[in-house]
């Protein structure tokens, strides 16, 4: 295939994914012709609204927002381009005995929920809620920093791991050690130190392993805690929202920013190759033929694919390749988009109870939930999954006709292969559809009786359409020898790579996972300066 | 009412070590022990009238070289029938694989494929260890207006990490908090050399070779070279000369003497009473126990709410057992020839099998599949026995301590039943060597050792319980909040295995303080 030449531009963002299109929207602010190339004919990566069956939207993967970094809603002015998240502020897990504990936003409501269990989790409530905003308070600040290379003896990294001392020193002996503790600790562990009421704990354990290849005692899960708590929804730390629309609500809206700065956009046709000489990139090749140029590529895909299927291996160093190979990225979530004939009953919930617009599980204990982690790891989906279940279209009704609803069903856990050797593009996709929704039934008996259309997405499903590896949801999983500056390789957590010109902004690099936009937009900062620009525009550049 | 200068509670290998310390700085020391052996959980028995084995640890690999200088344990008599052992660690296939300093083979003698992968991979985490050795003799630094001490002891690791050079720097921040899972299987494939490695990870601790941070225990393991070495006279023959080391300076050694209080006035500790009402006083009293037992024998009004919570959330499930065997006659193993057999016997076929049998502890289950750590000590030290048998010593990782439905007869002849069988399949015959038998359940381990839980290392060696947060956040530096009363055990760093260095950190550190108090009262 000879490849025609197809324009030419300052930067091509590879991937039209959230970050993808941040970055393309900061460097495009700033003058530069910037182009996003995208595989699929949609935009928006794991944040897309697509309607599959007629009249329903579904939020395809990820389907709830609050870690969208307030600086970037800002920066590129989302909610003039149409973003809008509308925040629920309950959720309930339903237990075995036909009973419920229900969560609120709202502290007071909360406790008085807590103590219907156990007046003494009630009591440690308020510790717990302290302990964890100290620490989202104290990881916050760091999330739009470039990390240091600590091995390093450049002026701007012994800077920075001076600030990171600092700070780290600021907090105080006794909050320094629990610091180390929260990093380190199992969620499982760390929730056992404050609640005795089983249902409360598996509760507030799912976040700790939502998107993981961890269980509930696996010690770091407390940290995955905190990255589905230090978001917010209009200043409400903590708090999660619906965007109208479906999570493509939040693309739109970059991709509405980027176009106004003059940035393009070309769907249908994804990468073919990452093109390389001499160290140095000079564009890329569409899968279509069009070779595009541009002196400096950014990758939206995670670290494994933009440099084992893209890159030529000759121009990277072994070592380089080595790491790369090494970085685990583990499909561990499955995913179900439910069309609804009418809102489904629970029997548990009171008339009109708020919590059914919001987050609904039905995992009874930690020990369900670390059961679930070992089928998993033995290369089977969870007897008894874990899911975080929401029908958005009690509080956007934007998404289905009129009277009729969509449900968003998240599934921990689910491998990438089967140990069983089966496909999952054949039964087992149904069967696992089926485990979940028995499940639900168990909890509303009408539930199955109202499904319309289903769409199942298990890890392969998310591989294959939306390209990220394994269908990790967070382009590689979040533990500590893979955060910070070892993410995604030690050395190059700076989104840079072995080859001049190239960067990655996707999940794979700091911060992580989550729609949070932030490595789009450290990656962008990162590249402004490589290229020479120095006063510092927008508030995501000033944070440097 | 007699007094002392010190008291030390426990006369385990800690207690034995900070003891002799104490009286070597001149101060006059007392040992209460309850039991009536020496050793704690470094302690010898008579298994059958003849036959001597450890009772519970059978191996020293960490012992602090200083520790053992100071005290001149040469002196008072230890020596080793064998030192750095080589680990066999055995296949179901019979091609087992030998590892001796650092380089695996296969006992067969054909090649390894992996043997180049190994050598490297050990080589780096012996390095990386090399940064951790220095840590273990010191107090685990103040982070808050820390003393130039701790500031140089920072400084230094620091510096330790930059001298690795920058790649390796940059690995060793990776590895040391990933797991032993990812960081064996990344460099060679899945089998027994691979869960021979991963098995020195979690050894002793309720974790698994995929839990986060297992990958730093195998690193402290390493620490001290990673040579394991068979004292002369056995485990015993080791407490005896500890014992001789702190009574030849002075100490007084109490045995079955339990303690029932530990003794306060004004915050600050006075003596300790003992379970027959005699008391003791002393300005100083250091606890070898673990740091609940010493709570409770303190009394939690001594002591601020939030450590009394801090204390009782320490993690200490204990999951490893013991089988101690006195055999006729030295058992057959296939293709196992008895030079070998001198050595670490493992069990361990995989990473895998490893991860499997760690899953059924965490619901109190039995796993079909433990890993097992066999020694025949009386091979390289035949005056274990008198006559012609063989004592083996077996530590199975991993029997849980909350067993369901309790460690009653028959659980603990299932849990036995499950040792043998597995060492059935490679040393047919070995159960009509039996002369006597002992199963030794982690609640077995509570009721003897006095350690909560059973746990060997009096509280997991869990990244969140280690250094400056051993064996709780605010309590890291051996004293506690009571005047005069310090841990001296395995429950503070820098924790398990016999090591020494807590028993030697909290000697020097309640000296230091009673000089202070000495020339205030001055």
């Amino acid at each position: 295939m000879s490849a025609r030449n197809a324009g030419r531009y300052d930067v091509i963002v590879v991937g039209a994914g959230h970050n993808g299109l941040t970055a393309a929207c900061y460097l495009a602010k700033r003058g530069l012709k910037t182009l996003v190339v995208e595989r699929n004919d949609w935009i928006g990566g794991a944040a897309v609204s697509r309607e599959l069956y007629e009249g329903w939207t579904y939020s395809n993967c990820s389907y709830v927002c609050s870690l969208l970094r307030p600086e970037v809603v800002r920066d590129l002015d989302l909610p003039r381009h149409g973003l809008q998240v509308i925040p629920y502020e309950s959720g309930a897990t339903f237990t075995d005995d036909g009973g419920y504990f229900a969560y609120y936003s709202d502290h007071d409501a909360l406790r008085r929920e807590i103590s219907r269990f156990s007046r003494r989790d009630a009591d440690n409530y308020e510790r717990y809620a302290r302990a964890v905003m100290r620490q989202c308070r104290f990881i916050k600040p760091l999330l739009m920093r470039t990390a240091p290379d600590p091995a390093s003896n450049r002026p701007r990294d012994l800077a920075e791991l001076l600030y990171l001392g600092r700070r780290f020193h600021d907090l105080g002996e006794r909050e320094m050690g629990e610091t180390i503790r929260f990093w380190t600790m199992s969620i499982g562990e760390f929730l056992d130190e404050y609640f005795e009421t089983e249902v409360i704990k598996a509760h507030f354990a799912g976040s700790g392993i939502i998107g993981t290849g961890l269980g509930v005692y696996s010690p770091g899960t407390a940290y995955v805690l905190l990255h589905h708590y230090m978001g917010e929804v209009d200043g409400t730390i903590g708090a999660w929202g619906f965007t109208r629309g479906g999570m493509g609500g939040v693309t739109q809206a970059m991709a509405s920013a980027l176009t106004e700065a003059g940035g393009e956009i070309r769907a249908g046709s994804g990468v073919a190759e990452i093109l390389a000489k001499n160290g140095k990139t000079t564009g890329v090749v569409l899968e279509n033929g069009d070779l595009l140029e541009a002196p400096t590529v950014i990758s939206n895909m995670d670290v494994r694919r933009t440099f084992l299927n893209h890159v030529d291996q000759k121009e990277l160093p072994d070592d380089f390749t080595k790491a790369v190979k090494r970085f685990k990225i583990r499909g561990s979530s499955a995913k179900l988009n439910i069309a609804l004939d009418g809102f489904p009953s629970f029997p548990a919930a009171p008339a009109g109870a708020p919590f059914l617009k919001g987050d609904l599980h039905a995992s009874q204990s930690l020990e369900e939930l670390e059961r679930a982690y070992d089928d998993w790891k033995a290369g089977r989906w969870s007897a008894e999954p874990y899911f975080d279940m929401l029908i958005p279209t009690c509080i956007d009704p934007t998404m289905a006709p009129p009277g009729k609803h969509m449900m968003t069903v998240f599934v921990q856990y689910a491998p990438y292969a089967l140990a069983s050797g089966e496909p999952w593009d054949g039964p087992a996709r149904d069967a696992l559809a089926e485990t979940v929704i028995a499940k639900i039934a168990r909890h509303s008996p009408d539930f199955r009786d109202l499904i319309l259309h289903k769409e199942v997405r298990t890890p392969w499903d998310i591989e294959h359409e939306v390209g990220l590896t394994e269908g990790n949801i967070f382009q590689g999983e979040l533990t500590f020898d893979q955060m910070f500056f070892n993410r995604p390789v030690p050395g190059y957590a700076d989104y840079r790579s072995p080859i001049k010109g190239l960067y990655l902004c996707g999940s794979s690099s700091h911060p992580g996972g989550g729609v949070m936009a932030a490595p789009g937009a450290n990656a962008a900062r990162e590249v402004l300066r490589d290229l020479g620009f120095k006063s510092a525009a927008t508030s995501a550049e000033r944070a440097a | 009412m007699t007094r002392y200068d010190a008291i030390v509670i426990g006369a385990g290998h800690n207690g034995l070590a900070a003891a002799g310390l104490l009286a070597r700085g001149g101060r006059t020391v007392l040992v209460v022990e309850k039991n009536d052996v020496l050793g704690g959980a470094a302690a010898g028995y008579e298994i059958a009238p003849g036959f001597r084995a450890p009772r519970f640890a059978h191996l020293l690999h960490a012992w602090h070289p200083q520790v053992e200088r100071q005290l001149d344990l040469a002196a008072h008599g230890l020596a080793f029938a064998r030192r750095d052992l080589a680990t066999l660690s055995l296949a179901d296939d019979g091609n087992h694989t030998i590892i001796e300093r650092g380089e695996a083979r296969l006992a067969a003698g054909n090649s390894l494929p992996d043997a180049a992968a190994f050598a490297a991979l050990h080589r780096r985490l012996q390095r990386f260890a090399g940064v951790l050795a220095g840590k273990l003799l010191q107090v685990p630094p103040r982070l808050e207006s820390p003393d130039w001490r701790d500031l140089a002891g920072l400084a230094k690791l620091g510096l330790d990490l930059r001298r690795l050079g920058a790649a390796d720097a940059r690995e060793f921040l990776r590895v040391l908090l990933s797991n032993a899972h990812d960081v064996v299987l990344d460099e060679i494939a899945d089998g027994p050399l691979a869960g021979a490695l991963a098995l020195d990870a979690v050894m002793g601790g309720h974790s698994g070779p995929r839990s986060p941070g297992s990958a730093l225990t195998l690193l402290y393991r390493l620490a001290q070279g990673g040579g394991r070495h068979l004292p002369k006279g056995g485990m015993a023959a080791f407490v005896g000369a500890l014992a001789e080391a702190a009574q030849s300076r002075g100490a007084e050694i109490r045995r079955n003497a339990a303690v029932e209080a530990v003794l306060v006035e004004n915050d600050r500790v006075i003596g300790i009473r003992l379970a027959d009402g005699e008391a003791m006083k002393a300005p100083l009293v250091l606890s070898s126990l673990d740091a609940q037992t010493t709570l409770r024998l303190t009394g939690v009004e001594h002591f601020d709410a939030e450590a009394v919570r801090r204390i009782r959330h320490v993690r200490c499930k204990g999951v490893t057992a013991k089988v101690n065997l006195a055999l006729s006659a030295l058992p057959r193993f296939d293709g196992i020839g008895e030079d070998l057999l001198g050595g670490r016997l493992l069990l361990t076929p995989s990473v895998q099998a490893l991860e499997t049998a760690f899953d059924a502890t965490k619901y109190g289950e039995l796993p079909a599949c433990p890993a097992l750590e066999v020694l025949i000590p009386s091979l390289a030290d035949p005056s274990l026995v008198d006559g012609s048998g063989h004592v083996m010593s077996i530590v199975v990782q991993y029997a849980p301590y909350h067993l369901k439905g309790g460690w009653n007869d028959a659980a603990r002849s299932r849990l036995a039943a499950t040792v043998l069988d597995l060492l059935e399949r490679h040393a047919p015959g070995l159960r009509d060597l039996i002369v006597a038998q002992d199963v030794l359940t982690p609640l077995d381990i509570e009721r003897e050792t006095g350690a909560s839980g059973g746990h060997w290392h009096h509280g997991e060696l869990s990244v969140d319980q280690m250094l400056t947060l051993r064996p709780v956040n605010g309590l890291a530096r051996y004293a506690l909040p009571v005047g005069g009363l310090y841990l001296c055990g395995a429950a503070a760093h820098p924790g398990g295995d016999i090591i020494g260095a807590a028993g030697h950190n909290a000697a020097r550190l309640a000296m230091k303080d009673w000089a202070l108090l000495e020339e205030r009262v001055a």
